[in-house]
């Protein structure tokens, strides 16, 4: 076992780890952070994103040990985050969930789309949310959310006449 | 509709959804979330061989108290399982292996730790002995001569072969055009994100096991768990929590969950087990794998007389309890005439056991494969007699005029202008501006192809037909109990299951609307056998028919019993009431239901004489027909298509849908593009295939191509609203038919894309490869 | 589906990681990003007795540039790439290659180095260093060296790298104004491994073109046939480029089945025809 100490949402924490243990073991079985999700544990469905020093990352394929000294912030740790509140509100009004598994995930992921790029359109939110699974939706709940938040949060990027770039 | 329900109507709002705070926050919960002193983690040793003699497991060296085998667990009874049909052949399928192996995956061995990565080191140890048999891999296959066979008492593989006809196909003999054409439809997972799961303990303030489990109808599962437990059902609580998603793979009572409930009968002290995403590809319930061999007859003007055909169901090692597969097989021919008029149907299905994963039900259930067939070969048809698909369907499909009309499938169809939905969605993508756009040709050498299919929802079908398929549970009815509390807020309690399609909030609105209080006022609990009356669950397009009509009635039930205790309360007489936003009121006062309610539960004496105190009702509903409403749509597809690579793009998607009366649209919308999704998967990306010794070839999302947002198109919806006639409010269940019609009309497009060539597209999913091979065999091209 | 135990170490410098990768005898392992070698733990595909962390190694994140080459570290992230956070040689390219490998938050740990270290047959950084002419420059017990990339990268899942070694980065030529490039990827899916990857770079200023392959069953190989017949042909002729990617497949992936050939086929006209465009 190794102890490391991370900034976990907001917090200091000094946790007992196993080399093995992946990130979301130990918010999930350490933590009590039961809202980071594990729908592949291989990188590929999206449902356990977070953010390692404001990156999204995947938990499943990041070692605990290897985040010693770092910051990670996780859907619990969004609660209150008025940016967070406002892309929330639009997955609520867009029904941009069903099940709600893939929901911390996304939210994470929206967040940080909408952080990267203020105006996002249509084509670019689907291509920037491959790799989050969600298999209830269909996507597009999910898709007009992230726009109509990037619209709130970002008022004077809407305004702007966007530049078309060939992806 | 109810008499009272003249304030505004809950019914038809675009309410948003009751249900997502929890999951917006982070703070639901799914069973792996659920916490428990000294908790145990179960990994499992699972068969690596498709078919093998067991001959021993050997535990590891010190691990004897932590590993466990079939015969650890007894007693523990291996359940009867598929329809009660004596024809239908029984394959016992214990928890864990006993005596034969036969599919990769098939658990052998528990293991337990106080984390998973050790029970998997554990589990790494355990030495499964074991002489491997030839596997049977396909289905077709394996009913010919001297196939292995997966069960020594059979004389063949097939669980069942049966027969489905109507009127007389060898009138046909000499019908002026006839095509026969073989499709495939391949086997894939049900890949709800959330895996199974399962955690049960003893309760010792209870005297009861509770089991939580990730499932679509834990009063179901009770029973079954019961039986192989044998436990009195009462020392039995099976809990659904949150569930993320079944879509029919969470509606079969599973090896795994069986075993951790028993293992923590012995223990008795808590046990889980997480369903890991290669378990879940492997070992979860598996769908789809149809093969069809049809013929269509037809006259010269292009009107369908009769379909006669072949169908195997590959439905893998065993019958999964309770009732197997065997539906795949009766509804798939059933639905092989499709929204058609034609008069004689021949088909013969085979049930066969393969050396793979048991396939179960999901989303669609068989109506998908059908529909590929039917709605492909009609395409071929035209292609054949040199007509536009569009028009030969305009010629055969049932009309309005028609209904209600009985198919040659013996399916009811009930309501609905099935022609229309066809000419919106043509509108939609306007046909005539893509034959123009076909006849330019594109830039960029990719083909365009534009696809329809038509497809019907046979939905809130009840005890006839399910006592026709000689269903183990026969899913007739449900149940629900209405609490008003003495605040006048409500506790509904119901015994389906919501994994998401939103029932906590249509069926508040059910309530609201008949109780004339706010949805915000009623509280829905459910998946919980503790908590709700008996209920079957959430399946088969029928929670809003038939807990939707229970909730209505229950209600319905209770205002009348508030509406005496008001009239008594304002001293007139129970006619001269009337119930308005959440008050009784008479002629010359009013009085809330809230104050009512608190009369009724803790002031008794204001009561009339002799009523009975509380305001509570338990009922259960079922609609007088029992062959279920049909929910129908057609759905266009125009596609762009690489020819060298196969890459096949979706341009547009239209969709004209009619589910009857929507309680809530923005739901409905959302079950809509949740299905088209899942059928976009079907037609293009998700397969598990096998090899020839039956190792399965998808275990990972590497292999295992779930759409994402890149993948899924925008898709535009039109609505077209016929009421039926005899459920509550004129509703449909319509939660499978998005999942229906898209292999169907992407295969269309495609294959139209590629009419002039003359390209066959007769297997799902249309992957680069399988599409670039079909062009390249059509132009010739040497392989 | 959780990795079997194994030990951690975290050297504190190159030195100290050479040194430790070289004990271990092949049974240690490197990890930077993790985004591939994870999976594969996790998946217990591959067993590891110790891993060792180069992720905060501040030599494997050195980035310089000179007029006519940049310098990449190792532990270059393929979304610090995306973004543009690092200098460019590759007026584009790279950035564009970046921006489809897997998923975004896969592309925030993964790495160049571990990329083409572990040398999947279909990855993306392998074929496109390649193109641009890149110099892999390793470090290991005994010093320093560089290879070209073609040349360290041996076969699916080899290369030269031997015990104690690591990539500590990539030295790539800058692509001068005119310069033109073009890539094409078939897969089935977005961000899932390629069935075919081409990647064509004309460097202009009388420089030879170059055109690599990858998703082929080998791992990713130039393709000399069709750099040549591009030096000599101001226009493309479909038939006579199809002619010359069939001439180099036979050397570069000889079991490719018809529906491989085509891809590739596919894919090499594609990005031909974009360079050509640019």
């Amino acid at each position: 076992m190794m102890s490391i100490t991370l900034m976990l949402n907001g917090e200091e924490t000094v946790q007992s780890v196993e080399p093995r243990a992946i990130l979301a073991d130990l918010l999930r079985e350490g933590c009590g952070l039961t809202g980071t999700h594990l729908g592949c544990e291989h990188g590929a469905c999206g449902a356990c994103t977070v953010a390692l020093d404001g990156m999204a990352v995947r938990a499943c394929v990041v070692l605990a040990v290897m985040c010693d000294g770092r910051t990670v912030e996780t859907i619990e740790g969004t609660r209150g985050d008025p940016v967070m509140d406002v892309i929330r509100r639009h997955f609520h009004e867009h029904h941009a969930l069903q099940c709600g598994f893939c929901t911390p995930g996304m939210l994470m992921m929206a967040r940080d789309i909408i952080a990267r790029h203020p105006c996002p359109d249509e084509a670019l939110i689907r291509a920037q949310l491959s790799g989050q699974v969600c298999r209830c939706t269909g996507y597009m709940g999910i898709v007009a959310a992230i726009r109509a938040a990037a619209a709130e949060l970002h008022p004077e990027a809407a305004a702007r006449p966007t530049l078309t770039r060939n992806a | 509709m109810s008499a009272e329900a003249d304030t505004e109507s809950w019914i038809g709002a675009r309410l948003l959804r009751k249900e997502d705070g929890r999951h917006l926050l982070g703070a639901s919960t799914f069973v792996a979330d659920i916490r428990m002193p000294r908790l145990l983690d179960v990994a499992f040793v699972r068969s690596q061989m498709a078919h093998a003699g067991l001959i021993d497991i050997i535990k590891p060296e010190g691990a004897q108290d932590r590993v466990f085998t079939f015969a650890d667990l007894a007693p523990l009874k291996v359940l009867e399982a598929g329809p009660e049909l004596a024809a239908f052949r029984q394959s016992p399928y214990p928890a864990l292996a006993q005596g034969k192996l036969r599919f990769v995956g098939q658990p052998v061995a528990m293991c337990v730790a106080a984390s998973r990565g050790a029970a998997e080191d554990l589990a790494d140890q355990v030495l499964v002995e074991a002489e491997e048999l030839d596997a049977v891999v396909d289905a077709v296959a394996a009913l010919r001569p001297g196939a292995p066979l997966l069960f020594d008492t059979w004389p063949d593989n097939a669980f069942i072969h049966a027969d489905v006809n109507e009127g007389d196909i060898a009138s046909l003999a000499q019908a002026p055009v006839q095509i026969r054409r073989q499709f495939k439809m391949n086997r894939q997972a049900t890949v709800s994100l959330e895996g199974r799961g399962v955690l049960a303990y003893w309760d010792h303030r209870l005297d009861e096991l509770v089991v939580y489990l990730s499932t679509q109808g834990p009063h179901v599962m009770r029973l079954g768990l019961a039986e192989a437990l044998g436990l009195p059902e009462h020392k039995l609580r099976v809990v659904a929590p949150d569930v993320g998603g079944g879509f029919g793979g969470k509606n079969r009572l599973m090896p795994e969950e069986i075993a951790v409930a028993a293992l923590a009968l012995k223990l008795r002290r808590p046990v889980r087990w997480i369903e890991d995403r290669r378990e879940h590809l492997i070992a979860s319930v598996h769908a789809r794998e149809h093969h069809y061999d049809i013929t269509l007859f037809a006259d010269r003007d292009g009107i369908l007389l009769g379909l006669k055909g072949e169908v195997h169901i590959d439905s893998g090692a065993y019958a999964l309890w309770p009732t197997g597969s065997f539906m795949e097989a009766s509804m798939a021919a059933r639905n092989l005439p499709g929204p058609y008029r034609m008069r004689h149907l021949a088909v013969t299905t085979h049930t066969v056991a393969t050396n793979k994963a048991p396939m179960g039900p999901y989303r669609g259930v068989a109506r998908p494969g059908a529909c590929f067939a039917i709605e492909r070969a009609v395409d071929e048809l035209a292609h054949e007699m040199g007509m536009e698909p569009l028009e030969l369907r305009r010629r055969n499909l049932v009309s309005a005029s028609d209904m209600p009309y009985r198919t040659a499938g013996g399916l009811r169809l009930d309501t609905g202008d099935y022609p229309r939905a066809l000419s919106e969605v043509a509108d939609m993508v306007d046909v005539p501006a893509l034959r123009r756009r076909q006849a330019t040709g594109e830039d960029d050498g990719r083909r365009i192809g534009v696809g329809f299919a038509v497809y019907t929802e046979q939905s809130g079908h009840g005890a006839a037909e399910w006592t026709k398929r000689r269903s183990r549970v026969v899913p007739g009815y449900e149940s629900a109990t209405v609490r008003m509390l003495p605040d006048g807020t409500v506790h509904l309690l119901v015994g389906i299951q919501n994994h998401g399609q939103g029932l906590e909030t249509t069926l508040a609105q059910i309530a609201a609307h008949e109780l004339t209080l706010d949805p915000a006022d009623i509280s829905v609990r459910h998946g919980d056998t503790s908590v709700s009356p008996f209920g079957f669950g959430t399946f088969a397009s029928r929670s809003i028919v038939f807990s939707g009509g229970a909730v209505a009635k229950t209600c319905r039930l209770v205002l009348e019993k508030a509406r005496h205790i008001g009239a008594h309360l304002l001293q007139t007489d129970y006619a001269q009431t009337h119930v308005a936003d959440g008050v009784v009121h008479g002629p010359s006062g009013k009085v809330s239901l809230a104050e009512i309610a608190r009369a009724a539960t803790i002031r008794q004496e204001l009561l009339p004489q002799g009523m009975t105190p509380s305001l509570e009702a338990t009922a259960s509903y079922e609609p007088e027909e029992s062959g279920g409403f049909f929910s129908y749509g057609a759905h266009a597809v125009v596609v762009a298509v690489e020819p060298q690579t196969g890459v096949v793009s979706i341009l547009d998607y239209a969709i004209a849908e009619d589910c009857g009366t929507m309680i809530n649209p923005l739901i409905v919308d959302g079950q809509i593009i949740g299905g088209v999704a899942q059928g976009i998967g079907t037609a293009l990306y998700e397969e598990i295939p096998y090899g020839e010794t039956g190792q399965p070839l998808a275990t990972t999302f590497g292999d295992y191509m779930v759409p994402c947002a890149p993948e899924i198109p925008p898709l535009r919806i039109r609505h077209l609203v016929t009421p039926a006639l005899g459920t509550e409010y004129g509703v449909k269940g319509m939660g499978e038919g998005g999942a229906i019609a898209p292999p169907a009309a992407i295969a269309n497009a495609i294959a139209d894309a590629f009419r002039d060539v003359g390209a066959k597209f007769c297997e799902t999913p249309l992957t680069p490869r399988r599409v670039s091979d079909a062009v390249a065999l059509a132009c010739g091209e040497l392989p | 589906m959780k990795p079997a135990p194994f030990a951690y170490a975290r050297p504190a410098d190159l030195a100290a990681a050479t040194t430790l990768l070289a004990q271990g005898d092949g049974a240690a392992m490197a990890i930077s990003g993790g985004q591939s070698l994870l999976v594969l733990m996790s998946l217990r595909l591959t067993a590891i007795e110790t891993l060792v962390d180069l992720s905060r190694l501040p030599d494997l994140k050195r980035v310089e540039e000179t007029a006519t080459e940049v310098f990449l570290g190792a532990a270059t992230t393929h979304a610090m790439v995306e973004d543009g956070r690092v200098p460019d040689p590759s007026r584009g390219l790279m950035a564009q290659v970046a921006a489809k490998i897997a998923y975004r938050a896969v592309r925030n740990l993964g790495t160049l180095g571990g990329s083409v270290a572990l040398a999947d047959p279909s990855a993306d950084w392998p074929a496109c260093l390649m193109a641009l002419n890149a110099q892999a420059v390793i470090v290991g017990p005994d010093g320093a060296r560089r290879e070209a990339v073609e040349a360290f990268v041996r076969g699916p899942y080899e290369t030269s790298l031997a015990a104690g070694e690591v990539i500590a980065g990539f030295a790539i030529p800058r692509l001068g104004p005119g310069a033109r490039w073009g890539v094409a990827k078939v897969a089935r899916k977005s961000g899932a491994f390629a069935d075919s990857l081409a990647i064509v770079v004309e460097p202009g200023e009388g420089a030879p073109a170059r055109v690599a392959l990858a998703g082929t069953s080998s791992h990713a190989q130039l393709l000399p046939h069709v750099a040549a017949y591009l030096g000599g042909a101001p226009e493309i002729d479909p038939a006579a480029l199809r002619a010359a990617v069939r001439a180099d497949l036979t050397q570069v992936d000889p079991d490719a089945d018809p529906y491989r050939l085509r891809c590739h086929g596919a894919t090499v006209l594609k990005a031909v025809m974009e360079a050509r465009a640019s």
